[in-house]
């Protein structure tokens, strides 16, 4: 499986764009989670491997942007493996290995619309990224002084 | 072959150390020799078990010493990157502690961040104001310091090294943060602290070995353990201790700044002590294992000293990431690390192993009984049940028209739905009861709101105050925890009992 996420603008939120595509390539989709409103928004689903260039394609071809994200950043230094973000984890993306070393499946994190790990960690370990490029805007907004 | 009366003495082992022949294990090693080969071969073998643990721990801090500036300043008070020091003793003596808040950055960064700052040899801003005396006449200074520029660097944590702690759950509607860190409603995960079987005190209960004077492994250097610590409590197995080391000598790696969001900041620490296996007893006292270590299931939405309790559990279960709460399946984690707990005994175990750290005798032995005493309080402070009253009620199918009347009769703003067995469905105000009537409603459904916040009957009434406050609604059903309504709580009982 392979997740990624899909951006709608103000004008493709009134159409039914995602059922289209899913149903039209009988791709069995799991939706992670959905963040929509009149002004646009944002899917992340999961894909399995062999259809994700069809779907990648059929929903550019509708001028929809598909990018596939990474949503988590851990810092492997700073981490120490306490595991106070293990038990928080909704989709069990975080799990402790034999050697009780906590470990990250960024594949399955569904990043910044859950976030629920990040702050409970008490060394800020852990980052969600704003999928959207909240970096970007951030800095055109930045000016010197 | 027995070792019946045998014994081994803490010179016989410094001597072995230092020849280069001593036979240590971590706990964890010593656990699987005891299970596969018995306690008799396990003393015969072993001369000493390492042990740690790696927690938060609050009351941990340092003392420093930074040197007179000129002219000389008597300092009254003090800051570090922000963090406010306190100044307990002579001009220049300042204790920083774990859990004190830079101002500016308030639960991200505090005094456990500022120790682990000095520690890993970051320069760190000092500013400091004072009266100004005749002999120390300045009355502020602005400066900066490594841990080299500056004289004593001593680490010194009055309770440290808890035996165990308690496994925490929220079982309220919302998320708390507390300092056993974030807990999701409706128990959807626990958190619990402390390594269990690797524990020091676990692994010593009778505190044979471990006593005042014992040298340790501290941060990632020495420290010797200078007494009990506060809220010792060993009888219950709750010990602690009061420890303190040279924090030059320590390393970032084993002393961790932390922050818990809306609860505040803390240190992590490493510490472990060494136990002499000095005869069969004590190798059989470090075989205990984390089945054998219980601890209470504790329910932190009721912010009480006595909070209510789910059962006990085992740091076995514990550690295998799931437990059961009243038959449901609830994922667990730990705050403290296990992983680094291991690393600290395994340190340890090298340190005894190359010769460079030998054992000491106790010069004084802990206390084996002490009463850990709540606080004596002059005032009362009032509690939900002692100003909630009976609520009126009314079922589900019952008409608006009639609850109406109620309203009048009784002279109330809050109408508590409830089923047949008296649990809460919802509630409806005489606001909503007039506008449905204006409307033309008559079914109590269409207006019934079923969303309701409430309030537990041992609750302080401040926080069933703020409650109201926070969700601007002016009364709370009391329930008890299968959801039976006990009563209501409205504005007006806390005004006139709290004046506001
Ligand atoms: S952000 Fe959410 S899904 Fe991702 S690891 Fe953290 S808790 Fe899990
Ligand atoms: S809470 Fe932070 S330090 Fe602890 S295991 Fe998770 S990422 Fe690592």
């Amino acid at each position: 499986m392979k997740r990624i996420l899909i951006r709608f603008n103000e004008k493709q939120v009134s159409e039914p764009i995602a059922t289209e595509v899913l149903i039209e390539h009988k791709v069995p989709a799991a939706i992670l989670s959905a963040h929509i409103n009149s002004k646009g928004g944002e899917i992340i689903a999961e894909i399995p491997d062999e259809s994700l260039d069809k779907i990648v394609e059929a929903f550019r071809k509708r001028g929809v942007l598909v990018t596939v994200p990474k949503l988590i950043d851990v810092d492997s230094e700073k981490c120490f493996s306490c595991g106070a973000c293990v038990a928080l984890c909704p989709v069990e993306a975080i799990s402790i290995d034999n050697d009780y070393t906590v470990q990250f499946d960024k594949e399955k994190c569904v990043g910044s619309t859950c976030s629920i790990c990040v702050d409970a960690c008490p060394v800020r370990a852990i980052k969600s990224i704003k999928p959207n490029g909240g970096n970007h805007a951030l800095n055109s907004k930045v000016k010197k002084i | 072959m027995s070792n019946q009366g045998r014994t081994r003495t803490i010179e016989e082992i410094n001597q072995k150390i230092r020849s280069g022949d001593v036979q240590v294990l971590t706990a964890e090693e010593m656990k699987k020799l005891v299970e596969s080969s018995g306690v008799e071969v396990a003393f015969k073998e072993v001369d000493v078990v390492t042990t740690g643990t790696f927690g938060a721990m609050c009351s941990s801090g340092a003392i420093i010493n930074i040197g007179h500036s000129d002219p000389p300043i008597k300092i009254d008070q003090a800051w570090i990157n922000g963090v406010e020091v306190c100044h307990p003793g002579a001009a220049v003596d300042l204790f920083i502690g774990a859990t004190n808040m830079c101002k500016k950055q308030p639960y991200e960064y505090g005094g456990g961040h500022v120790i682990h700052d000095l520690v890993a040899g970051k320069e760190v801003e000092f500013r400091a104001m004072a009266n100004g005396t005749d002999c120390y006449p300045r009355t502020s200074i602005k400066t900066t310091f490594t841990k080299d520029d500056i004289n004593q660097f001593q680490l010194l944590n009055f309770r440290n090294c808890y035996q165990r702690y308690n496994c925490a759950v929220n079982s309220s509607d919302e998320i708390i943060y507390t300092y056993m860190n974030k807990l999701l409603p409706h128990l959807r995960n626990a958190t619990f602290s402390g390594a269990g079987e690797l524990n020091p005190l676990m692994n010593d209960p009778d505190y044979e070995t471990i006593g005042i004077g014992t040298r340790i492994f501290l941060g990632g250097g020495p420290g010797y353990i200078i007494g009990e610590g506060t809220q010792h409590s060993p009888q219950n197995l709750d010990g602690t201790l009061m420890v303190k080391g040279d924090a030059k000598k320590m390393s970032p790696e084993f002393l961790r700044g932390a922050s818990f969001t809306k609860y505040g900041t803390s240190l992590y620490v490493g510490l472990g002590i060494p136990i002499p296996i000095l005869n069969e007893g004590l190798a059989k006292k470090t075989a205990i294992r984390d089945r054998d270590i219980f601890t209470n299931i504790v329910d932190y939405s009721v912010p009480r000293r006595d909070r209510p309790k789910f059962g006990k559990v085992s740091y076995e279960e514990l550690k295998s990431g799931l437990i059961t709460i009243k038959g449901k399946k609830v994922r667990v984690s730990s705050l403290s690390s296990i992983k680094m707990a291991k690393k600290v005994s395994q340190t340890l175990k090298s340190w005894i192993a190359e010769g460079l750290f030998t054992l000491t005798s106790p010069v004084e032995r802990l206390p084996t009984t002490a009463t850990f005493k709540p606080m004596r309080q002059t005032e009362e402070i009032p509690f939900v049940v002692s100003v909630m009253h009976p609520a009126v009620t009314c079922t589900e199918d019952e008409e608006i028209r009639a609850i109406a009347e109620r309203i009048v009769t009784k002279s109330v703003n809050h109408i508590v739905v409830i089923d047949e067995v008296g649990k809460l469905l919802g509630i409806v105000t005489s606001w909503d009861i007039t506008r449905a009537m204006a409307e033309g409603k008559t079914a109590l459904s269409d207006i019934e709101s079923h969303n309701v916040i409430t309030a537990k009957p041992d609750e302080p009434l401040e926080i069933a105050s703020k409650r109201m406050a926070q969700h601007n609604i002016s009364a709370l059903p009391v329930i008890d925890i299968e959801k039976k309504v006990l009563g209501i709580v409205t504005s007006e009982d806390v005004s006139r009992l709290l004046g506001r």
